[in-house]
């Protein structure tokens, strides 16, 4: 019986886990604030955008993210970005303050997807106004660079934020991890290897934990692990 | 004396298997409780999206009739569609005819709205400006909200079906009478995928 029992609920287990996976594959969370699977922005725009949207997460909180794809293939673009946006968990746990500007090349499709928390900030008219009287006409004259910059400024502009005019001078490049970082890492290594030695299988519990984090915990130091939108935002064709 | 020990350790026993029986299912009720909660928060989401799309239609109604005065039937099934969503009840999550036909009313609001965005077609002016621009991403928003939060229904409604379906918690719920009924799903509108869309 017990056996059985186990078995059952192993069988829902994995049943539960592929359903939760759905049918749609989603890439996984970006590492980056600006990704581009679509060879759609040159590098430095890509990296120099990146740099600024970090530094406009550290000084305000929120996260904004750009993610250039392909395509949606057969799912419909809503769909498809309310679900990334959940399985990516944008922005901070509890406040769903994240905001993604999704592109996707090959559809010529753009979508502007707000966490919950954010709604306040850019309600869909504004996302919509973004998209068709910034984003799109340039898209719509050959200037990628420039669409998505100046969309993502707009946005941190609607956020409260401000950033400097078409320029990274004040946010450095693929910032490198700063001495106190460096220190922390450290010693949190020290203490881990401590623990392997003293309790090894508590160790390999918290390995995995963090492991199974790291698969969907948003984007690097993000602390993210809570995003979830309603639906809101706008979306646009060029 | 070992008669008596023995009478001793079948009480025990038959104790323990008693409390067992009784902390399993007042889990099991708690946890039904709790995925009927869950289920009952998700609702109180789609009603909020659908009271954002009812407080819109006033406003749409009004841009579109100062440029478009000729499209009255338009207008008037908007209107009406719009008072019969106001007829039906306020939480039919635990009853399915009273969930139907709710949601026939929502997506009879749908329709009448996105005819009225196919008739605004006509008029290049109005179309172009701003304000009605701003009323079409808001309604399109909305829309969007109302289908993503019947999706996280769904999920929330799927999770407390089987959970209350399966053994040996369908007997806790068996016990509870009415208070566990198995939630209605929303299903695809009929006829959603020839829907108008509505772009740009």
């Amino acid at each position: 019986m017990k056996r059985v029992l186990v078995f059952l609920l192993v069988t829902l287990l994995l049943v539960a886990g592929s359903l939760a996976q759905g049918t749609l594959s989603l890439p996984h969370a970006p590492t980056e604030r600006v990704t581009d699977t679509a060879g759609f922005l040159s590098e430095p725009t890509r990296r120099a955008l990146s740099a600024q949207l970090e530094a406009h997460q550290r000084a305000s909180g929120h996260q904004v993210l750009v993610w250039v794809g392909k395509t949606t293939g057969v799912t419909p673009l809503e769909d498809w970005t309310v679900r990334a946006f959940q399985a990516w968990r944008v922005g901070r746990k509890g406040l769903d303050d994240g905001l993604v500007l999704f592109l996707f090349a090959e559809d010529r499709a753009a979508r502007i997807e707000v966490g919950y928390g954010l709604e306040a900030q850019v309600p869909d008219a504004l996302a919509s106004r973004i998209l068709r009287d910034t984003v799109i006409p340039r898209l719509q004259a050959g200037d990628r660079d420039g669409a998505v910059t100046e969309g993502a400024k707009q946005i941190i502009v609607a956020l409260g934020g401000n950033i400097t005019p078409g320029g990274n001078t004040n946010a450095p490049e693929a910032q490198p991890l700063s001495g106190v970082q460096i220190l922390l890492l450290t010693l949190a290594g020290i203490g881990f290897i401590v623990l392997a030695i003293r309790n090894p299988r508590l160790a390999l519990y918290l390995l995995m934990i963090f492991a199974r984090g790291g698969n969907g915990g948003g984007s690097g130091n993000s602390g993210g692990g809570g995003g979830k939108s309603g639906g809101g935002g706008a979306s646009g064709k060029w | 004396m070992p008669i008596r020990k023995r009478t001793n350790v079948a009480g025990l026993v038959a104790l323990g298997v008693l409390l067992l029986i009784v902390f399993s299912t007042i889990g099991t009720y708690n946890k039904l409780i709790q995925l009927d909660q869950g289920v009952q928060a998700q609702w109180a989401q789609v009603e909020n999206a659908y009271q954002r799309r009812q407080d819109l239609v006033p406003n749409l109604v009004a841009t579109v009739k100062g440029a478009a005065e000729f499209e009255k039937s338009t207008f008037t099934a908007v209107t009406e569609a719009r008072a019969k969503v106001g007829q039906t009840t306020a939480n039919p999550t635990g009853d399915p005819a009273q969930f139907a036909k709710a949601q026939q009313a929502q997506d009879g609001l749908s329709a009448a709205l996105s005819r009225l965005l196919v008739v605004v077609e006509k008029y290049p002016d109005l179309k172009a400006a701003e304000n009605f621009r701003d009323l079409q991403a808001q309604l399109e928003g909305t829309e969007n909200r109302i289908t993503v939060e019947r999706m996280r229904f769904n999920e929330a409604a799927q999770a407390f079906n089987s959970r209350r379906d399966s053994f040996p918690t369908n007997l806790v719920a068996g016990f509870s009478g009415a208070r566990f009924q198995p939630k209605s799903y929303f299903k695809a509108q009929a006829g959603a995928e020839a829907a108008p869309a509505v772009k740009f």
